[in-house]
């Protein structure tokens, strides 16, 4: 379990370029980027303070925001609506759950672990990534997504199966 | 204070401020298209890329007369291009030497007491509107948008929102040519009518349009009267429309969303005051996000295409007693329907159906189209009805009679797959045109087969003649000479 916010800082870091040039192609002009930034930021820091107020324990569901969101990206292209508008949800939403995770994060005692190794893995995934010519940036964004629906579905599994025990207890 | 702002409440405010300010900042796209010598060539659409040899910017006639007896020795095609708002490669040829007639715009004089203006050809609409709205006059009949250039716009024979002087060609009494083979002419309405009717909707085949003088009228002030009217009784409507004088301009909405599919529209009468505005200012493009996020919300279809039908027609109807001039109600704008989706295209089309066959023609078009097309491919996003009035003046004539022309908004991918569907779509809306003894229109990109323009068209093949004898070594060449009028010789 103690890994998997892991997976959720090193898959950020990876899918991040391709991320952005999904954004640069949708946003057509630097001023919508720019702005499309700024609302991510704020969204980030009231997803932080949101947290730091709560002094949440557990963030299963944070997996499951961020697993819509990169699926929608991912998908973007089959999506038969100008999903121009639908970026600033999706800006929000990534935005307020990178805040919010990251606030948790920082207080977990194993942060310090993962921030070394987020550095050493990120590193050797983005080597290994750059042999990938064949897939579209939505591609890499969907399966990031995919994983990550996985990983909210394990979370939750093990956030029930342990409050099952507390409660047997 | 920026303590003050890491107050969640605060970040809350801010995140959907400049969520709602990022709504207002989606820029209004603008299409790539136009003329290159290194890149390749395309019009309005981008459908038809072609690598083209030269450009001439248009100067004076002497060049251009130059150009064509060069041409002509040298066995050179040319085409002319004006701003290539035509959908179908009419400007252009694989090779060729395009014209292009932009820089050629002069107003060179406007007639107060004639009411006339003469303009060069590559002058806009809203070129002759700022030179005559000063002396309280308009154009006769002019399109809706004055985006573009006259020489184009008499090369389709364009039409607009005037219900009572018929097309554009009907309104020109005098223009200055160049034939194919490169004589500088002087044609007149009175003496050259047959042979004007080749070079007005002829669609750049004929020569060169070099310049033109044009009917005005005043520059009425009229107003505004929006109804909601019965499909069911629109004909009837229609014909007690035309009965009034006192109705200068008319057009029509059909419904193309789910909920009311074919079944509600309304109308805009333009209504004399008998005022005449002297000197009254153009009004400019003006809330175009908005209307681009209206437009954009009724392209996402289904429920969404309902709410922005409602919501255009509230807003219609609101204008009832408000009053514009005539200039301005020949001056819609433009800009908020652009669309550049990647991988994506909205092309225009239109159907001319006899005013008596009207209903027959939409329970027709009941019995096929699908009435909610959001997953589908190819997107039908509007009906507009305009009123063509018997037209005389052009040989390749699509209103042989009064008619209401169908003026269609369609989306479809620009794949070659994408392409085919839209081709089977627009195939069968033709077909329903013709068996209600309808024609359709030229300037778009030639989804048609060989049989409908014949059918559609049958004079075709005296026009084609006709230009073999003018342009015996058919220096005058474009994308609509190969995809329809020199089919018709087989």
């Amino acid at each position: 379990m103690r890994f998997l916010p892991l997976i959720v800082t090193v898959g950020n870091a990876l899918v991040f370029p391709y991320y952005i040039i999904w954004l640069k192609n949708v946003t057509l002009t630097f001023s919508l980027f720019a702005w499309m930034f700024a609302l991510h930021s704020f969204a980030a820091a009231l997803g932080y303070q949101l947290c730091v107020k709560k002094s949440t324990k557990s963030i299963h569901w944070i997996y499951a925001m961020y697993a819509l969101c990169f699926i929608f990206v991912g998908l973007s292209s089959f999506w038969t609506f100008d999903y121009t508008y639908a970026t600033v949800a999706v800006q929000i939403v990534l935005g307020f759950t990178q805040g919010y995770f990251r606030a948790w994060h920082v207080h977990q005692l194993f942060y310090t672990l993962h921030a070394v190794s987020n550095y050493l893995l990120v590193g050797f995934a983005m080597l290994g990534l750059s042999f990938i010519h064949i897939v579209t940036p939505q591609f890499i964004l969907f399966v990031f997504g995919c994983l990550l629906f996985i990983t909210f579905l394990y979370a939750t599994i093990h956030h029930i199966i342990r409050t099952k025990k507390k409660l047997a207890r | 204070m920026f303590n003050y702002l890491k107050k969640p409440w605060v970040l809350a405010i801010l995140v959907v401020v400049i969520a709602i300010s990022a709504f207002f900042i989606i820029p209004v796209e603008k299409r790539q298209y136009g003329l290159s010598e290194t890149a390749m060539t395309t019009d309005y659409t981008g459908l038809l890329p072609e690598k083209i040899e030269t450009i001439h910017e248009a100067n004076n006639r002497e060049q251009l007369v130059s150009i064509v007896r060069q041409a002509n020795q040298d066995g050179k095609k040319i085409s002319i291009a004006g701003v290539q708002h035509s959908q179908g490669g009419h400007t252009y040829y694989k090779d060729g030497i395009v014209i292009d007639m932009k820089p050629f715009n002069k107003i060179l004089n406007v007639d107060q007491k004639k009411k006339t203006v003469t303009v060069e050809a590559g002058a806009l609409i809203s070129d002759i509107q700022q030179a005559v709205t000063k002396k309280g006059l308009a154009l006769k009949v002019s399109q809706s948008l004055p985006i573009f250039s006259v020489g184009g716009s008499l090369s389709v024979n364009g039409h607009g929102r005037d219900i009572r002087n018929g097309s554009m060609a009907s309104t020109v009494q005098k223009m200055t040519v160049i034939t194919p083979t490169g004589t500088l002419k002087t044609l007149t309405k009175k003496a050259n009518q047959q042979e004007m009717s080749y070079y007005l909707g002829g669609y750049g085949l004929f020569g060169i349009i070099v310049d033109v003088t044009l009917s005005l009228t005043d520059n009425e002030v009229y107003a505004y009267e929006p109804e909601e009217v019965a499909v069911s009784s629109y004909e009837t409507y229609l014909k007690n429309v035309l009965a009034d004088d006192s109705i200068a301009m008319h057009y029509a909405r059909l419904s193309v969303d789910p909920e009311h599919f074919l079944n509600e529209m309304y109308v805009m009468n333009y209504k004399k005051t008998g005022r005449v505005a002297q000197n009254a200012a153009l009004k400019e493009e003006t809330q175009i996000r908005l209307s681009k996020l209206g437009l954009d919300l009724g392209r996402q279809g289904g429920k969404a295409e309902t709410l922005f039908w409602n919501m255009q027609k509230d807003l219609f109807l609101k204008k009832t007693g408000k009053t514009i001039t005539r200039n301005n109600a020949m001056r819609s704008e433009s800009t908020f329907m652009e669309y550049t989706k990647k991988g994506s295209v909205e092309v225009l089309q239109e159907f001319f159906i006899p005013i008596d066959a009207y209903e027959e023609f939409v329970a027709h078009l009941k019995t096929w189209l699908p009435k909610d097309d959001q997953h589908d491919e190819v997107k039908l996003h509007n009906i507009t009805l305009r009123i063509v009035s018997k037209d005389e003046s052009t040989q390749l004539n699509y209103a042989r009679e009064p008619m209401i022309a169908f003026v269609l908004l369609i989306q479809h991918p620009s794949s070659e797959t994408g392409i085919n569907q839209a081709k089977t779509y627009i195939q069968k809306w033709t077909d329903t045109a013709l068996a209600h003894n309808g024609t359709y229109y030229l300037p778009y990109y030639p989804y048609q087969t060989t049989e409908q323009f014949k059918a559609a068209y049958p004079q075709a093949k005296h026009v084609l003649d006709y230009k073999l004898e003018q342009d015996p070594n058919e220096v005058f060449v474009n994308h609509f000479y190969d995809n329809y009028l020199q089919k018709v010789a087989n």
